[in-house]
C-alpha cells in the first residue's frame, strides 16, 4: 500500500510538509505543487533527500516551480500537471497537504 | 488582515502614514494583490505608504518569476509603478531571505534589506499598520 502526497503549502509558513514527512513510508511519492515548490529550498528537503536515498519518488510541477523562480534539484523529477493523473493510479491512496 | 496598534512605542521619531506588511507568497492567495491595491490607492491620494516584506512575503520581490505560467494576472509587474505613486520606502527582512536561501536579487530597485531588529524599528516608526 503506497500513498501519493500532494504538498501544496510552503513549509516556511505552515507545518504541513513536516506532518507529511512524519507519516511518509517507503514506496510513497511526493509531488510539490503550488506554494509547495518553495520547499525545494527548505532544510526539511535537504534532510529528506539524505534520509530516503532514492526509496521515495519526489517530483515537482515544472510550471509551478518556474513561475516562482525556483530551480529543480537534480534528485527531484520535474513533471507536468497532467502527469499527476497517472501518479494517482500508481498509488492506492492520495493525501493532499493544504 | 490585522490592525496593530503601536501607540506605546514612542522612543523613535514617529513617521506619519501607513505601513503595509506583506507576509504571504504571491500566487496561491490574493493577499499580495489586495496589499498592492491599498498601497496604490493611498499613493494616488498622496498619502505616505511604506511597504514591509516579511516571512513568505519576501517571495513577492524575487526576480525572474513568471506568474503568466499559472494563467493568472501577474500583479508583481505593477510593483515597478511604485515610484510613480511616490512609494519609496520598501523594506525587506534579511532573516526571512536567509531562511529561504534567497539572494538579494529583486525585480524592483531601491529595496532596503534590514536585519530583524532594524526591520522592527522601521515598522514601529509608523502610526498605522496593516498586515496582509
Amino acid at each position: 500500500m503506497s500513498t501519493l502526497h500532494l504538498v501544496r503549502q510552503s513549509a516556511f509558513a505552515t507545518n504541513d510538509f513536516a506532518q507529511c514527512l512524519s507519516v511518509l513510508a517507503h514506496q510513497d511519492a511526493i509531488v510539490l505543487m503550488d506554494d509547495g515548490c518553495y520547499n525545494l529550498k527548505h532544510s526539511l528537503m535537504d534532510s529528506l533527500l539524505k534520509r530516503i536515498d532514492g526509496s521515495v519518488d519526489i517530483s515537482v510541477v515544472d510550471t509551478h516551480a518556474h513561475a516562482r523562480a525556483m530551480k529543480a534539484l537534480p534528485s527531484v523529477n520535474t513533471i507536468a500537471i497532467k502527469d499527476i493523473v497517472e501518479l494517482t493510479f500508481k498509488h492506492q491512496k492520495v493525501i493532499t497537504w493544504q | 488582515m490585522a490592525i496593530i496598534d503601536t501607540q506605546q512605542v514612542s522612543d523613535l521619531p514617529e513617521e506619519d502614514g501607513l505601513a503595509i506588511i506583506n507576509s504571504k507568497a504571491p500566487y496561491s492567495c490574493t493577499y499580495g494583490k489586495d496589499a498592492l491595491d491599498i498601497a496604490l490607492i493611498f499613493g494616488s491620494f498622496e498619502q505616505k505608504v511604506s511597504l514591509f516584506f516579511q516571512g513568505d512575503g519576501v517571495y513577492q520581490l524575487i526576480d525572474k518569476q513568471e506568474g503568466s505560467l499559472l494563467s493568472i494576472k501577474d500583479y508583481l509587474k505593477t510593483f515597478s509603478a511604485f515610484e510613480f505613486y511616490d512609494i519609496e520606502d520598501i523594506y525587506v527582512c534579511q532573516q526571512s531571505l536567509a531562511n529561504r536561501q534567497l539572494n538579494e536579487d529583486f525585480h524592483i530597485s531601491d529595496v532596503i534589506v534590514l536585519p530583524s531588529i532594524e526591520f522592527g524599528d522601521a515598522l514601529n516608526r509608523h502610526k498605522h499598520i496593516l498586515r496582509f
